[in-house]
């Protein structure tokens, strides 16, 4: 009986020690990685006949959250003319910096770029690729400016996985924001 | 009416016996005895079948029905213990009639008396299901079972995610006991359910109310017990076997149970216990919601050894669950949150399957807990408890990595491991001049959180201390308690902040107090008031959080300076209790100053995925107030009716305004109707009954997408019996159908509200096999 006492309260004690087998926290901290962030997206405004380039960003280096955007420029236009508009997208907080638009092309059947100005007399935007499933993209296509004006050029990519129709319904937003355009 | 009727039968019957009685001097005697002993059976009953009239049988087995008028009657003898013998007579005159009666084998089941030790402050209201309340609940998640108490709810992500709210409060701010040892996940999300697995428990109970100075940091809404049964000492092998289905979601859901003790080890008794569940799309009365199937597989293990005032007990339990998100909830900017909620139904459209596709969850808890205490021979008892808890948690988003190789590994974009040893010893003093009994313990808590992927909540290490003395004095009609308690609370954070390793400490401490009294004055109607406070540490998600909420289109920031919250519970309960009616009203206040919750700030702030609401983790004083009701009524035989109230008023006081996400007010009403016992079928019953959720109206203006949802009323029904296959075999069935017109509601607390309805109409069958000792 004395014995079985003994014996149990051992046991107990053996278990006891091999729960303390602590381990901290701090010696093993990952640096975060959030998959696929994107913290700059750039439209390149390429006047057509002419090499002149112009770009215009959206920067956020630390993501969401953290300081604020750095940069969120105007987009100034040329009334009545027409420009070759691709965009490129990068995750700058890798080393290096990751390029999206690679990957988004890799993976066109699952997204669409929408380009939507208001008021909708200010450009014209008209697709310039396709998928396999012959659905347009947005990496790049045309944009036709007509008369001065001031207004918003809303920007969003939708990442549509087994959904891509050709619309904008379906999937959801990856990127969603809205520049102010100036064509003057 | 009834009975005026029956009063004046009763008159007729007694007049015309009266006439007869001239005419009628008839009798019958006799004497009754054993067929096999031939010995006279005193005590046995004759009766006159039909009739009202019967005598017992004298000290030498004698009986003798006098003034009886002639005609034929039928006799019936019978004592427990023999067969009944019934035996028909013509009466002219004087008759003899001698009984010889057979033994019936008639064994009485053995009655148990057990006491289940709960450590809940006695002035407080503990609501318990067990038995055949609880086996109605069976194949549901633990939020879910808990719904039947007033005053709980459920704050839900979906129809799959449940967990229980106590008196509106959720979360960290809800204690839950498993098996005896703090339940320690990742509490803090809405969509992080409780992994625990509620066929490991044969009690659940709710203390409401805080309970701080025995359980500590967080129980200040309340605490759930969640308790097996006592292990089978020296028993036979016995075992249940549960099987349960549902038509919506086609889930079903088979748990077992063996347990016994080992022959030729005296003290000795274990537990084998396993559970699976598989459930595909559930179903709106519209649509099928898209990726919302479940799987499940637990187990657990338990041994125990007895020996005069020692015991010893070692539990492992293991919980395994993979959930669907319902896809159609993934957005990735406010445009599409309005964009669904203007549309009133979700745009992903899909049929049944059991396939569980990202966005998902798979989530695993593993808890291995050894107890043992003493009773010494004073009255002293001792008992030390230790437990490790893992918590695996791995969050798969709706989108792989862009990159193809990286998403061939299919990694989880999130993953949690949270470790927690947890220490508690606890000192029982001999009762003081019997009146006089208490308490004294201290617990510590040690627990690591590790995390990989989408930046979220740091990595941390966390430490508690805490001591307590409880008193309880009890003396004729009167139990008055008194408690204290220290806790010390130390956590260190670890992020990384522009690359480099950032640590920050804090160091929390708080006293707690409890004061209560229960008065008894009669067996049928007591009275209870408690006073108690409890505090909770900010945990690290309200610390640091810093970023998009996706499933609630919320930017949300933590803030480190946050302080504990402070709780002082009032809470006044009066029950009366008699066999045909009983009734329960509490009324509670609660005041916690510090409260931490989400504040809308008036600026936007802007993403790469738009411009999103802004929310800061804020400070403020809140007052909860609310009534609970209770009451059930024999009307009529066998019919019971039964209604629960729950009302709630939730109140910012510092600001001037109501708080968010706060369940709402509602009645849940049930007739039953148990049918009389039958030899072959017994506790049978039907039953209908019908909730009434009002709507929410209480809610700070602009505070939302969407005002909160209309009220609703679901009607369901149940059936259901027991069947005694064997004298140690039962069978017992159950039917039952929630919403049974299939209503198309969404409920406040439900955060898909804004995406899709409720589940529609959910037919269940419940078979329990139950065998053994």
């Amino acid at each position: 009986m004395k014995m079985t006492r003994k014996i149990s309260w051992t046991l107990l004690l053996a278990a006891a020690v091999s729960f303390t087998q602590c381990k901290d926290a701090g010696d093993d901290v990952q640096i975060d990685d959030e998959n696929e962030l994107i913290t700059s997206v750039t439209l390149k405004f390429t006047e057509e006949g002419t090499n002149n380039t112009t770009s215009f960003s959206y920067k956020d280096a630390d993501g969401d959250g953290g300081n604020a955007p750095a940069r969120f420029d105007t987009i100034a236009l040329k009334p009545n003319k027409t420009y070759t508009l691709a965009i490129e997208l990068l995750d700058e907080s890798k080393t290096p910096a990751s390029n999206i638009t690679d990957e988004v092309a890799e993976e066109s059947d699952e997204h669409l770029f929408v380009y939507t100005p208001a008021p909708s007399t200010l450009l014209t935007y008209t697709y310039g690729d396709k998928d396999a499933n012959n659905y347009v993209i947005g990496l790049t296509g045309k944009a036709v400016t007509t008369v001065a004006g001031t207004g918003t050029l809303k920007v969003r990519l939708r990442h549509q996985p087994g959904t891509k129709n050709g619309t904008p319904s379906p999937g959801s937003d990856d990127v969603n924001l809205d520049f102010i355009l100036k064509v003057q | 009416m009834n009975r005026i009727v029956f009063v004046f039968l009763l008159l007729i019957a007694a007049l015309t016996a009266h006439a007869q009685t001239s005419e009628c001097a008839c009798f019958v005697k006799g004497v009754v005895k054993d067929q096999h002993t031939g010995q006279p059976i005193i005590g046995a009953t004759v009766l006159i079948v039909g009739q009202n009239s019967g005598v017992f049988t004298d000290e030498y087995g004698r009986y003798e029905l006098r003034n009886l008028c002639p005609g034929a009657y039928t006799l019936e003898c019978r004592i427990i213990g023999y067969n009944p013998f019934r035996e028909k007579l013509d009466l002219t005159a004087g008759h003899e009639e001698n009984f010889n009666l057979l033994e019936q084998e008639v064994h009485l089941k053995d009655v148990e008396i057990t006491a289940h030790r709960t450590d809940a402050p006695s002035s407080q209201p503990l609501s318990t299901i067990s038995g055949s309340d609880l086996d109605r609940t069976r194949g549901q998640n633990l939020a879910e079972s808990l719904k039947g108490f007033t005053g709980v709810t459920s704050l839900q992500t979906g129809s799959s995610i449940s967990k229980p709210v106590i008196h509106g409060l959720h979360s960290n701010r809800i204690l839950i006991m498993n098996n005896g040892v703090r339940q320690e996940g990742q509490q803090w999300g809405s969509e992080h359910a409780p992994e625990i697995d509620p066929f490991i428990a044969t009690r659940l109970s709710v203390v409401k109310g805080a309970a701080g100075v025995r359980y500590g940091s967080d129980a200040i809404g309340g605490v759930i017990l969640v308790e097996p049964e006592e292990l089978p000492f020296d028993k036979s092998l016995s075992g249940e076997v549960n099987a349960v289905g549902f038509t919506n979601g086609r889930q079903g859901v088979l748990s077992g149970t063996l347990q016994g003790g080992i022959k030729g080890f005296k003290g000795f008794g274990w537990r084998a216990q396993g559970t699976m569940k598989r459930g595909g799309n559930i179903r709106t009365p519209d649509y099928f919601l898209d990726n919302t199937g479940i799987s499940e597989k637990n187990f657990s293990l338990a041994a125990g050894y007895r020996n005069k005032g020692l015991g010893i007990d070692v539990f492992y339990s293991r919980f395994d669950t993979k959930i669907g998100i319902f896809s159609g909830s993934h957005i990735g900017s406010v445009t599409d949150l309005l964009s669904v909620i203007e549309n009133g139904e979700p745009f992903v459209k899909s049929g049944f399957s059991y396939n569980i596709a990202r966005p998902n969850q798979n989530v695993s808890h593993e808890l291995i807990k050894a107890e043992t205490h003493y009773h010494f021979q004073n009255g002293n008892r001792f008992q030390w408890t230790i437990a490790r808890q893992l918590n695996d948690r791995n969050e798969f988003d709706l989108h792989r990595p862009r990159n193809d190789s990286i998403a061939a590994l299919n990694h989880p974009e999130l993953t949690f491991k949270l470790t927690t040893l947890t220490n508690d010893v606890i000192w029982d003093h001999k009762p003081i001049a019997g009146k006089l009994a208490g308490q004294l313990g201290i617990s510590t808590l040690y627990q690591y959180n590790l995390m990989d992927g989408r930046p979220l909540i740091p990595n941390f290490n966390q430490f508690n201390m805490g001591l307590f003395w409880m008193e309880r004095y009890v003396k004729s009609g009167w139990e008055l308690e008194a408690g204290m308690r220290y806790d010390y609370r130390t956590l260190t954070s670890f992020r990384i902040v522009n690359r480099e390793k950032v640590s920050q400490d804090f160091k929390f401490s708080n006293f707690s107090g409890t004061l209560g009294a229960t008065r008894n004055f009669s067996e049928k109607f007591s009275a209870r008031l408690n006073f108690g406070t409890a505090w909770r540490a900010p945990n690290v998600s309200e610390l640091f959080s810093d970023g998009v909420h996706h499933g609630a289109a919320a930017f949300e920031k933590g803030d480190a300076t946050l302080q504990p919250e402070k709780a002082l519970n009032t809470i006044a309960s009066l029950k009366y209790a008699s066999p045909k009616f009983t009734a329960e009203l509490g009324g509670y206040y609660n005041i916690i100053s510090d409260f931490i919750y989400l504040k809308p700030q008036p600026e936007p702030i802007l993403t790469v995925r738009g411009a999103f609401p802004y929310f800061k983790y804020t400070q403020t004083d809140a007052t909860f107030k609310g009534i609970d009701l209770s009451a059930s009524w024999e009307f009529a035989r066998y019919t019971t009716v039964t209604s629960k109230l729950s009302y709630l008023r939730v109140y910012d006081t510092r600001n001037d305004n109501y708080l968010v996400m706060i369940p709402s007010n509602r009645i849940d009403n049930q007739i039953k109707y148990e049918l009389p016992e039958d030899a072959k079928w017994h506790k049978a019953y039907f039953s209908i009954g019908n909730l009434f959720v009002a709507q929410q109206k209480r809610v700070p203006p602009a505070s939302d997408f969407l005002a909160p949802p209309s009220a609703y009323s679901l009607w369901n029904v149940q059936t259901g019996t027991t069947f005694d296959l064997s004298e140690k075999q039962q069978l017992e069935i159950g039917i039952s159908v929630q919403n049974l017109f299939n209503v198309s509601y969404r409920d406040y607390l439900n955060r898909f509200r804004y995406y899709a309805d409720d589940m529609g109409r959910n037919v269940s069958l419940r078979l329990k096999w139950k065998f053994g000792a």
